[in-house]
């Protein structure tokens, strides 16, 4: 009896430290190119003193193949754009910026981001409603508004989501799915974001049309960013937009078009354009992406548990008074004035009139 | 043998479901329960009604179209789409083909395809943002109705995934959730694919009779 | 002995046939309904989206006629309708609809939600979940003969000073008459100009006509209130003295539901063909027009508008008549930007009118008309149905608006040539 106990306990302790091995190597195996590279570079570097006497008899021909440092064309039998660059010196300069700067940056700036907000939610907390709610309520976005948000929000994070996996996925699902598993997820991904890609458009061009109208800066605006738009304490006006989010929507729109653009010449490459152009869009579409991603997380944050009453806004339509007054005073003043004429203050109906008492509704 | 199951046993059985759910459904409407007879002498004929409800509605009344604006395009955009890729994107001919009907008929190119599912998907998401959001669909809306609409966006998203045709672990999945759809179509809210028919040929009928401008 | 709540769910479930099982089978939960109803676009209140109202009657269709309700409830997993569902329910299809079908005509997959609604007062009915106001109307009805409590000498005393003031003549139980004229309590009691002006008319063309003492009402409580056998009751008392008289042709007057009820409901409530024709008095009037017995002089110069009562165009088809009629006599008749099939309703249809509760929010619901007519900016409004008369004129007075309501059959008869 003791005996298969042993042997189960032993081969228990040489599961766990396999297991343990092999994150370690997990953790370690990345590391190892470096060594290796950080070798070669002592090797090549001891062996520079030594001049090489001997030539390669094809350099020439290959670097007239490679065109050194600049891109001619050559001819072909091939009808196609850049059909007659046998190889394309550009393109190895692309692939070190996507893998050494995009890339690495990218991931530091969005846990930078990540890690800010998280300190902040831990000291600052959620921002609570000063004096509670009022239970008067003023539409503060329209149902077109709202949807096409949300039209946003669903595009936005599908090709956010699919976007990622596509830069970032070698790393997180190859050690999860295994080299097939990625592969059959990223020729997915890579087709839902080529096909869903298109809608960005259609979605940023809406909240261009329902947005633009108040957000143009303006005096206030100053006052409020050299305030730190209060949320380090102290009351700052503002008025239907803050600052904050009138930079946000100029971010959408300055990074979602060149994200728009640029993603439409490398989903539609039927017009001529050529490898450099279609690498320089890739480039351009990262970092806009990048940029977009980061910032709407401090979007999302301050949107849901980051400040009280102001999810509401754009799921029912309607915020707390007492929100108004706390975050947009100006914009609920010029919403009082017009009460009478728009019908903007209603009542809390969520609460009051609108739920039945029961519902036979639910199956 | 997932695979085989999709490809074999699971496609008969959603093939079966779906026809006898659906034929079952009509009948019930058309034949079982069609006993009423209308008393009252008619004004119209009825079945003039009938027929020319069926036309009137696919285009908004004027009176009402400045309010529901969102859901007449959105909802045309997804219909449209969907019946485009549906049934004429090259794929999807070759299986009803090889599969159901036996012959093919014309296809529409592979841009066509794209840009009809893109106008599709962007109807979808639209409607489903649109009733989650507006208080009234919000209140009306069924769990059927929810799972109806992500049932149908999935087999969207599991057919853009396989567009490249790259493995069959993602065809396998496309006509996985296919199949799926098709056994939850009879029993569901997207039965209104067929019941708009007799739906609006009764309304029609009834109002014809009447001699209202349908 | 079962239940009011059992009695109610047996009555629903024996509502549904072919049409409620295609109109719920196809609603796809749209709102576009909602959009069409003036309970909802002048409360913004969810819960006034039409097929909202419907939720009683869907609810037992689905637990007892689709295969996914049958198991999920024969499961426990859907909860079944209770009293307070109901009582729930009441306010919604007595209170917040006047069966004006308007959602009816813009419904994408083409159901007709009157139907659907008609059906589940049916079901709260039997359940007894009735508003006060319709069901005193409804007891008077059967007592008295007319839901305001107006009885046979009440008319008799009405005609004789019709008849002494204006030196008219109103035949009444005339045996063999060719047409018998059905009266409203309001046109009786309210707006007794009526009954002068249809007498006056009908002696300048040379008609046989007749009222009966012992059943003159044309409302029908019971199509109000939802309850057919109440609503056959009163049809059943319509075709007796309708035979007693010999009458081969039965007038409809300025009533909506009256109109809807004894031409197409009521041969359906009673399961039989009737055994005498059904006209609308705006149908006869522009007959006779036709004819060339109906002649006029003069024309009232005022800027007017036509208000289509629900129950006589929308769901009676008698839509150009009064028209054709207005055209006769008005020539600054201007059309409301909504008409025809399309009209707002006065918010006082389908029993809402006897239902003293739903009268703050019917007043609210106004507003739809107010709008309409402040767009025109006439003097003027005509209608062809004295409840609608009743509602309006009641709403004018609320907004404090100066426009006068009047009759189509008062106007001709000013202008009788």
């Amino acid at each position: 009896m003791t005996g298969i106990k042993d042997k189960k306990s032993a081969r228990m302790r040489k599961a766990v430290y396999c297991c343990v091995l092999s994150l370690l190597f997990v953790l370690v195996a990345p590391l190892i190119p470096y060594v290796i590279d950080a070798h070669a570079e002592d090797v090549t570097s001891s062996k520079a003193n030594k001049p090489v006497a001997l030539q390669h008899p094809g350099i020439n021909l290959w670097n007239d193949v490679r065109q050194r440092n600049e891109v001619t064309q050559g001819s072909s039998q091939v009808i196609g754009v850049d059909s007659g660059i046998l190889i394309n010196k550009t393109g190895e300069d692309w692939r070190r910026f996507r893998m050494q700067m995009l890339m690495p940056y990218g991931a530091y700036f969005m846990a930078a981001t990540i890690t800010t907000i998280v300190l902040f939610f831990l000291l600052r907390g959620k921002l609570r409603l000063p004096g509670g709610r009022s239970g008067e309520l003023l539409c503060r976005f329209s149902l077109n508004q709202r949807t096409a948000h949300w039209f946003a929000v669903g595009v936005f994070w599908l090709l956010g989501i699919t976007g990622l996996i596509l830069l970032y996925g070698r790393f997180v699902l190859i050690p999860l799915l295994g080299a097939d598993g990625f592969s059959i997820t990223a020729s997915a991904c890579k087709e839902m974001h080529n096909l869903i890609g298109p809608l960005f458009l259609l979605a940023v061009l809406a909240l261009l049309v329902l947005y633009i109208k108040d957000n143009f800066f303006n005096r206030d605006d100053i006052t409020w960013i050299t305030k730190g738009g209060g949320m380090f304490g102290g009351h700052v006006s503002a008025g239907r937009f803050n600052a904050g989010e009138k930079t946000w929507f100029w971010l959408v729109m300055i990074f979602g078009f060149l994200l728009c653009i640029t993603g439409l010449v490398l989903d539609f490459s039927v017009f001529g354009q050529g490898r450099e152009i279609m690498a320089l869009s890739h480039v351009i579409h990262g970092i806009s992406a990048l940029i977009l991603i980061t910032v709407s997380f401090g979007h999302i944050y301050l949107g849901t548990i980051g400040v009280e009453g102001t999810l509401e806004g754009m799921t029912t339509g309607y915020v707390d008074a007492s929100w108004a007054k706390s975050h947009h005073d100006f914009w609920y003043e010029e919403m009082s004035a017009t009460v009478e004429e728009q019908q903007g203050i209603k009542k809390d109906v969520a609460s009051s009139s609108t739920k039945p008492a029961s519902s036979p509704a639910g199956d | 043998m997932f695979e085989q199951l999709v490809d074999g046993v699971f496609w008969n059985i959603a093939l079966i479901v779906f026809f006898v759910g659906v034929i079952w459904r009509l009948i019930t409407v058309l034949v079982l329960r069609s006993k009423r007879i209308d008393y009252s002498v008619a004004r119209n004929s009825g079945v003039s009604g009938a027929v020319m409800a069926n036309i009137r509605g696919f285009y908004p009344r004027k009176e009402v179209s400045a309010r529901i604006r969102l859901q007449v395009i959105a909802g045309y955009m997804f219909h449209l789409g969907l019946f485009v890729l549906l049934f004429f994107a090259a794929p999807h001919v070759k299986f009803i083909a090889q599969h159901i009907t036996g012959f093919t008929y014309m296809t529409i190119p592979y841009w066509g395809f794209i840009v009809a599912s893109e106008i599709a998907f962007a109807g979808l998401i639209l409607l489903w943002v649109h009733r989650v959001l507006n208080p009234v669909t919000r209140l009306i809306s069924k769990r059927s109705d929810h799972i109806g609409t992500i049932l149908v966006f999935v087999v969207m998203l599991t057919g853009c995934m396989a567009l490249g045709e790259a493995s069959s672990e993602l065809r396998v999945l496309h006509r996985f959730s296919v199949e799926l759809l098709m056994v939850y179509f009879p029993f569901s809210a997207l039965m209104h694919a067929f019941m708009f028919i007799p739906s609006r040929a009764f309304t029609g009928a009834f109002l014809g009779r009447r001699g209202v401008n349908v | 002995m079962s239940t009011p709540l059992e009695r109610g769910v047996d009555m629903l479930k024996s509502q549904v046939d072919a049409r409620v099982e295609s109109y719920f089978s196809s609603c796809t939960h749209c709102g576009v309904c909602a959009e069409a109803c003036l309970f909802y676009t002048e409360t913004d209140d969810p819960r006034y989206t039409p097929i909202y109202k419907t939720e009683p009657l869907r609810k037992v269709w689905q637990q007892n006629f689709t295969l996914w309700g049958k198991l999920s409830s024969s499961l426990g997993l859907s909860k079944p309708i209770t009293e307070n569902d109901l009582s729930d329910w009441e306010t919604l299809v007595y209170d917040g609809c006047s069966m004006c079908s308007r959602c009816t005509m813009v419904c994408p997959v083409g159901i007709d939600i009157a139907y659907l609604i008609r059906k589940v007062k049916e079901g709260m009915a039997a359940a007894g979940f009735v508003p006060e106001g319709l069901q005193g109307a409804s007891q008077r009805a059967l007592k008295f003969g007319s839901p305001m409590g107006l009885t046979t000498k009440g008319l008799l005393t009405a005609v004789g000073q019709q008849k002494k003031e204006h030196d008219i003549d109103i035949p009444v139980d005339v045996v063999g008459a060719e047409y018998l004229l059905m009266l409203s309590s309001n046109e009786v009691v309210l707006y007794t100009e009526f009954l002068t002006a249809i007498s006056k008319i009908f002696s300048a063309a040379g008609i046989s006509w007749t009222v009966s003492s012992k059943h003159f009402e044309a409302t029908n409580t019971g199509v109000q209130m939802g309850d057919s056998v109440i609503a056959a009751q009163l049809l059943e008392r319509l075709l007796e003295v309708a035979s007693e008289l010999k009458i081969k042709t039965v007038i409809s007057p300025e009533c909506g539901h009256a109109y809807t009820t004894f031409r197409w409901d009521g041969p359906n409530i009673l399961g039989r063909e009737l055994p005498f024709n059904v006209v609308h008095i705006m149908e006869l009037l522009d007959q006779l027009r036709q004819d060339g017995k109906l002649k006029t002089t003069g024309s009232f110069d005022e800027r007017l508008t036509y208000h289509d009562p629900c129950n006589i165009s929308r769901r009676g088809g008698v839509l150009e008549q009064p028209r054709n009629l207005l055209n006769l006599v008005a020539p600054n008749f201007v059309e409301m930007n909504d008409n025809k099939e399309m009209n707002w309703c006065c918010g006082g249809g389908g029993g809402v009118s006897s239902n003293e509760r739903a009268e703050p929010l019917r007043l609210q619901v106004f507003n739809v008309k107010k709008r309409q007519l402040d767009e025109l900016d006439v003097t003027t409004m005509v209608t062809a149905c004295s409840n609608c008369r009743t509602m309006l004129e009641e709403g004018l007075e609320e907004n404090e608006m100066d426009v006068e309501v009047v009759s189509i059959t008062e106007l001709i008869a000013d202008h009788l040539a």
